[in-house]
């Protein structure tokens, strides 16, 4: 991982392999444990796709999860975990009417929790869907909070993160900044049983997220919206003529 | 009430009914005012969890309600300003209670966000770190300026009742800038909606021209119905011409609201695009929400357009007034349909959907169609308040339109009933239960 140490500030990017991916939920899980997500709240979530589907093209082939597209013998079944694309240009940036939600220069998209004035304007401008609301008091399991615990503040002081859900403002995912701004890796990346998520400097043309998004054909979701989105997914790569 | 007594009146002499009335109709607003009230702190308490939004239909009824008002708005201008940009002398006895409605629904509409802010505590936010490219400050600058427009518009209407003469200017130049800053106004709320990417149903260019036209025919209805009251319980004098007016521009309005409404539906059917189609599958017959199908297409549609226009049907008394609540529920059903809609059309189509930010044992955290029903919190702070737009059209009227304000201090301004547009307009109102039967 590059960090700023490396001379200028690196862009951040995460590539996920869906050639990879079995749909275990374990970085969804992992990414509640570590963030300190209450009941309900969900910044990372698994998908089950046919391969390579557009997210509104296709009808379902359930509305429950793990259930393969088509018809016996010839089903498909895919997975697309989807999170906060952190997209370089953000609709949840442009809309939000007090800049609480902003782009730094590594790409990553934060929300500040002191100045959020839960308008949820981001969550009607997302297209993807990935934000949440503190609707209410946050609910745990019991057993209580393990994670950060603590809060977190960018370099110039703004609340990123903190255990202590604040009724009424928005969160989602940060690429655990908390981690990043360490040189380490988001947590999802760390926990994914498959190795099938990939961090790094896509400025630094020989790291592996460099490979896959300039020759490993990692596409953005929603390319057609222009959000550039700082996530990529590598697409379910078939074999030849299945048939004759 | 007890208006038909037509001779002039004698303030003392009057029956006590009409001033009980208004008693009661005070008290029964400063009850719902009250609820609303009770509701907010409960919500402060509680969250917006007590609210029925959750993560996937994120905005709900303070929004489209929002929306709502903001286009009620639109009467007030639109009738001062077509009095004198158009030359139409019959609307001008509309102007003042038509500015004083658009000043109140502003007030309403600014407030009615309030409720909808997880944090109204950090409002001064938006002034502090205001964000230029958002829509919302756009709105709220707008908002701002239309609200100091109408009072300003308000204060030289008045002034301009006692002293003629040297106002007439200054009421050219405020309706030549009323009409843009109208439009404006209700083009930038459209664009909150239509410029979001993310919501096919909302991103369509038409959202403003629609916003407009319909806020031109709820506005229209809104003060069709206050100058109707007025006409009922405030001595207020609506004339036959001025009837036909407000007649013709709700007809045009509806029509011209109908035929944006139709050529969106006829681009999505014919494109056939998945994400576009399966949000105008719940509005259209069949669907989840086709209820507001019927309310804009049927009772805010068809059935006011025959009140208004066909021969035997516009004879019928009562038939303007019921044609404008028509029209202005059919509104509000287009704005309902408009968030909602937006919202419960999936942004993914594949299985779990979004997450939706509460914990319930009983069913899933995740949501693949949203679901929407408000809750009594909600139900109780918009009817608190409707209850204040109520309180302010009635302080409001009583003071504008008083005797003394006519030119006639001699008769007070306790009364609430019949009395002072007698003397004003000779002509117009009040020869007895003439106005009441003819054409309603």
């Amino acid at each position: 991982m590059t960090s700023a140490s490396a001379g200028g500030t690196p862009h951040h990017v995460m590539v996920i392999d869906t050639n990879r991916c079995v749909g275990c939920w374990t970085c969804a899980v992992a990414c509640k444990e570590i963030n300190n997500e209450p009941l309900g709240f969900w910044w990372n979530r698994i998908l089950t796709t046919a391969p390579n589907e557009s997210t509104t093209a296709a009808p379902p082939a359930s509305d429950n999860i793990d259930v393969p597209h088509g018809v016996y013998p010839d089903l498909e079944l895919a997975y697309l975990p989807v999170a906060c694309q952190h997209c370089n240009d953000a609709p949840c940036v442009k809309v939000c009417p007090v800049q609480a939600t902003f782009r730094r220069d590594d790409g990553t998209v934060l929300i500040d929790y002191e100045r959020c004035i839960g308008c949820r304007y981001c969550m009607a401008a997302c297209p993807y869907g990935v934000r949440i609301f503190n609707w209410g008091d946050a609910e745990y399991a019991p057993g209580g909070i393990v994670g950060y615990g603590r809060d977190y503040r960018t370099a110039d002081g703004r609340l990123v993160f903190t255990a202590e859900r604040p009724k009424g403002v928005v969160e989602k995912c940060t690429f655990c900044v908390e981690l990043i701004d360490t040189g380490q890796e988001p947590f999802c990346v760390q926990t994914c049983p498959i190795g099938a998520r990939v961090f790094g400097d896509l400025d630094d043309p020989g790291s592996e997220v460099s490979l896959l998004v300039n020759e490993g054909g990692a596409v953005q979701l929603h390319p057609e919206l222009g959000t550039d989105p700082n996530v990529y997914y590598v697409p379910v790569r078939r074999r030849v003529a299945r048939e004759t | 009430m007890a208006a038909s007594t037509a001779s002039v009146p004698v303030p003392a002499a009057r029956p006590g009914g009409g001033l009980r009335g208004v008693r009661l109709w005070y008290v029964l607003l400063a009850l719902a005012g009250l609820l609303g009230v009770v509701a907010w702190i409960y919500e402060l308490q509680h969250g917006l969890a007590a609210t029925g939004m959750r993560d996937v239909v994120s905005w709900g009824m303070y929004i489209f309600t929002f929306a709502f008002f903001i286009g009620l708005s639109a009467g007030g201008l639109i009738m001062a300003s077509s009095a004198e940009v158009f030359g139409i002398a019959d609307l001008k006895p509309l102007a003042r209670l038509g500015v004083l409605s658009a000043a109140a629904c502003v007030t309403v509409a600014a407030i009615m966000i309030l409720p909808d802010l997880g944090r109204p505590d950090r409002i001064l936010n938006i002034f502090i770190h205001p964000n230029w490219t958002s829509p919302l400050i756009w709105d709220i600058l707008i908002i701002s300026v239309y609200f100091t427009f109408s009072v300003v518009d308000l204060v030289v209407l008045q002034r301009h009742e006692s002293e003629p003469s040297r106002l007439r200017k200054a009421i050219r130049v405020l309706a030549y800038v009323g009409l843009p800053t109208a439009v404006l106004l209700h083009s930038v709320t459209a664009w909150i909606f239509g410029l979001q990417i993310a919501r096919t149903w909302w991103n369509t260019a038409l959202m403003a021209p629609l916003f407009v036209v319909s806020a031109i025919l709820s506005g229209t209805g809104l003060v069709t119905l206050l100058a109707l009251a007025a006409q009922r319980w405030g001595g207020f004098a609506l004339s036959a011409p001025t009837r036909r007016w407000l007649r013709g521009f709700i007809a045009i309005a509806l029509i011209v609201d109908l035929f944006f409404v139709g050529c969106e539906y006829v681009t999505v059917l014919w494109g056939n695009v998945p994400a576009d189609r399966s949000a105008l599958d719940l509005v259209l017959p069949g669907g989840a929400y086709a209820w507001t199908f019927w309310a804009e297409w049927m009772l805010g549609g068809v059935v006011p357009l025959a009140f208004l226009l066909a021969p035997r049907l516009r004879r019928v008394p009562g038939s303007l007034g019921l044609a404008a609540f028509l029209a202005i529920a059919g509104v509000y059903a287009f704005r309902i349909e408009l968030v909602v809609i937006g919202f419960i059309n999936p942004l993914t189509q594949f299985p779990p959907g979004n997450a939706i930010g509460t914990y319930n044992p009983a069913t899933s955290s995740f949501e693949l169609v949203g679901r929407y029903s408000p809750t009594w919190v909600e139900y109780s702070i918009i009817l608190g308040l409707f209850a204040l737009f109520g309180a302010i059209m009635t302080v409001g009227y009583r003071r504008l339109f008083t005797p003394s304000a006519a030119g006639h201090p001699d008769l007070g301004r306790a009364v609430p009933g019949a009395a002072p547009s007698v003397s004003r307009e000779p002509g117009g109102g009040a020869t007895s239960p003439s106005p009441a039967s003819d054409e309603q």
